[in-house]
């Protein structure tokens, strides 16, 4: 499904190149869950942002389904992010100035072709299973961090990804909310077959996954299953 | 995809609003200055316009087909008239002037109802030991009904007394006030002009032309002497009924002129062709007046640039989560256009509105108005404010690099 050959992401400091993703390889398949687990500044989250074509590789190639996306235009790169992958953030990034209901909506104002669902109805459907649907029309800095955590969950699924790419979602939840995210992930792997990947930097949470990819430097140094 | 362009916009709008409300005194200020802007394009033209409306209801109040002769070509049409002429004008003042016998020629024209010649001069009138500065006209019986002139009190003075040089008077409305408080009071009464007396025999209805309003008219033949020595006359005017006559008897006075001036020493003239020639000054004046006010826009649009700016330096986050969940640059580019735009033209309808109710007080002392021009305007302006200033600020906003945008704090 998602494929990494060779990736590397180079960044300049000043006269200093820095490489905070050196040559990686990956293959992703369907209905994975995996955990890449790193330190702090192992390049764990530019890796997160390649896999979600929100930065592009220096040199490698990253191909979906097939397709390498390293030559893609910026409006060809943003059609795949808007309906192939969803993103959870630790930082919920939900737009403060919406209410629930919008924010899980939003990604549908960007589809470029016409929808094949109605996204209030399956917004107010992920609502109900989320048990948030009394929360719909307020706005996300008044809700707990549990429940914006799970709104954006609700937006990362709105236009039926095939891949969710969690960057440390538990990091500002406390443990039992926490707990409560991971079974909702784990449920929507199993369930609803959504391939995900979950960058953490925590031993515990990536026990969870099926699968972890550890990674130290930018390089990749292990695979455990 | 009709529903989902329209939630599009939606969208765009309700994003700008939400921002708008969290800002209110910053967003308020923003607008203002297209406010400001808009305010002072709008009321200059409305004035431009007003002044224009002016003069042209100062030209109408004079009879209906008057053709004047003047010296100079100032209005000439075939010396391609307007702006081009405005340097000979200067000339034409000192140029030729007219005499009785010009009159007396043009007088053997059919088709011309009236005609009067025309002397002026400003002066001194004294009566009821009152002293006031006035225009002295000299012209026959003719110019009451030339100028749409109505007598108040008494009577016009009469062709006889144009032969007669008698030493009769009409006194213009103000004049009239001006001397002997009460216009009516005037009637019968004496005045004096340059040591000589006059009688007053009739008193004018106001007219609303300050030239008339103030005018002491006096029989043509009764100034030549101590107020016109050399009995010469600055213009002779002619009132022709029929419209279709009027071309054909231009015609027959140039011929009559052409006898004994030059082509380029007189010009025969309707009063729409000077009114035309004022509008044409009148245009280039509003232009000036709106470029002058064009300045306090550009202002009120950098303050929208500077904004936009900082909108964009807050938003940043904002823009990054739009980026990870689909946006295009496009999209995003679009996103603060339209807030620019909308921001920009809320501030140009205020403005529009402000100066929509200053001109209404306005127009109760002087005709200014609000045209479909001014609206287009205004809307036209602030749009192009919000794009032309909005533009460089949406497009830093669409060229953020995603990463970097949402791991901004």
């Amino acid at each position: 499904m998602l494929k990494l050959q060779n990736v590397y992401r180079t960044y300049h400091l000043g006269d200093e190149q820095v490489h905070a993703v050196e040559d990686i390889s990956l293959d992703i398949k369907p209905k994975e869950y995996i955990s890449i687990l790193g330190t702090s500044g192992s390049g764990k989250s530019t890796l997160m942002y390649l896999i979600g074509l929100l930065e592009q590789p220096t040199s490698g190639k990253i191909l979906v389904e097939g397709k390498d996306v390293s030559k893609l235009s910026d409006d060809e790169l943003s059609v795949i992010r808007n309906h192939f992958v969803g993103f959870i953030f630790q930082q919920f990034n939900l737009i403060n100035k919406f209410t629930v209901l919008e924010n899980i909506m939003m990604p549908a104002k960007y589809a470029k072709e016409k929808l094949d669902f109605d996204p209030e109805e399956r917004a107010l459907e992920l609502l109900k299973r989320f048990n948030m649907l009394n929360r719909k029309d307020f706005f996300p800095n008044k809700i707990s961090g549990g429940q914006q955590q799970r709104v954006a969950i609700a937006r990362a699924l709105l236009m039926r990804p095939k891949l969710i790419l969690a960057d440390e979602p538990t990091g500002n939840l406390d443990s039992k909310t926490g707990e409560e995210i991971l079974n909702l992930l784990e449920e929507l792997n199993k369930k609803d077959g959504v391939t995900i990947i979950l960058v953490t930097h925590d031993h515990s949470v990536a026990s969870r996954t099926k699968k972890t990819i550890y990674i130290k430097d930018g390089k990749l140094v292990g695979k455990y299953i | 995809m009709k529903i989902k362009l329209r939630d599009g916009w939606y969208d765009l709008l309700r994003s700008a609003f939400a921002d708008f409300t969290r800002n209110k005194t910053r967003t308020f200020l923003t607008a203002l200055g297209i406010t400001i802007g808009v305010l002072s394009v709008v009321l200059l033209i409305a004035l431009g316009l007003g002044l224009k409306n002016y003069i042209n209801q100062q030209f109408e109040s004079l009879g209906a087909n008057l053709v004047m002769v003047m010296p100079g070509n100032a209005f000439s049409q075939s010396e391609g008239g307007g702006m081009s002429n405005m340097r000979s004008m200067g000339t034409s003042f000192m140029g030729i002037t007219f005499d009785e016998q010009d009159y007396l020629a043009l007088n053997r024209i059919g088709n011309i109802d009236y005609l009067t010649p025309l002397f002026y001069k400003s002066g001194v009138i004294e009566g009821n030991n009152q002293r006031k500065t006035g225009s002295i006209e000299g012209a026959n019986e003719d110019i009451f009904n030339l100028m749409n002139v109505e007598i108040m009190v008494g009577d016009a003075f009469s062709k006889a007394d144009v032969s007669s040089r008698a030493k009769k008077v009409v006194l213009g409305y103000s004049m009239a006030e001006s001397l002997f408080y009460d216009p009516k009071e005037a009637y019968g009464k004496s005045i004096d002009i340059d040591n000589q007396r006059f009688k007053v025999v009739g008193v004018a209805k106001k007219k609303g032309d300050p030239d008339m309003d103030d005018a002491v008219i006096v029989p043509y033949k009764t100034t030549f002497g101590t107020l016109n020595p050399n009995k010469t006359f600055y213009s002779i005017y002619a009132g022709i009924s029929s419209k279709d006559k009027v071309a054909e008897v231009k015609e027959q006075m140039k011929t009559v002129l052409l006898k004994k001036y030059k082509k380029d020493e007189f010009s025969v003239v309707e009063q729409t062709e000077i009114l035309n020639t004022i509008n044409q000054i009148f245009t280039v004046i509003n232009a000036v007046l709106v470029a002058i006010g064009s300045i306090s826009l550009l202002v009120g649009g950098i303050g929208i640039m500077n904004i936009m700016y900082a909108t964009v330096t807050e938003r940043t986050k904002e823009v990054g989560i739009r980026r990870a969940i689909g946006a295009t640059e496009r999209d995003i580019m679009m996103q603060f256009l339209a807030e620019a735009v909308t921001l920009s033209v809320l501030g140009g309808v205020l403005g529009l509105i402000l100066a929509t109710l200053i001109v209404l007080v306005i127009r109760i002392f002087f005709p200014a108005s609000i045209n479909l021009l001014s609206v287009i305007i205004t809307f036209a302006i602030s749009s192009a404010i919000g794009v032309g200033f909005g533009v460089f600020p949406a497009r830093r906003a669409a060229k953020l690099p995603p990463i970097e945008a949402i791991r901004y704090e």
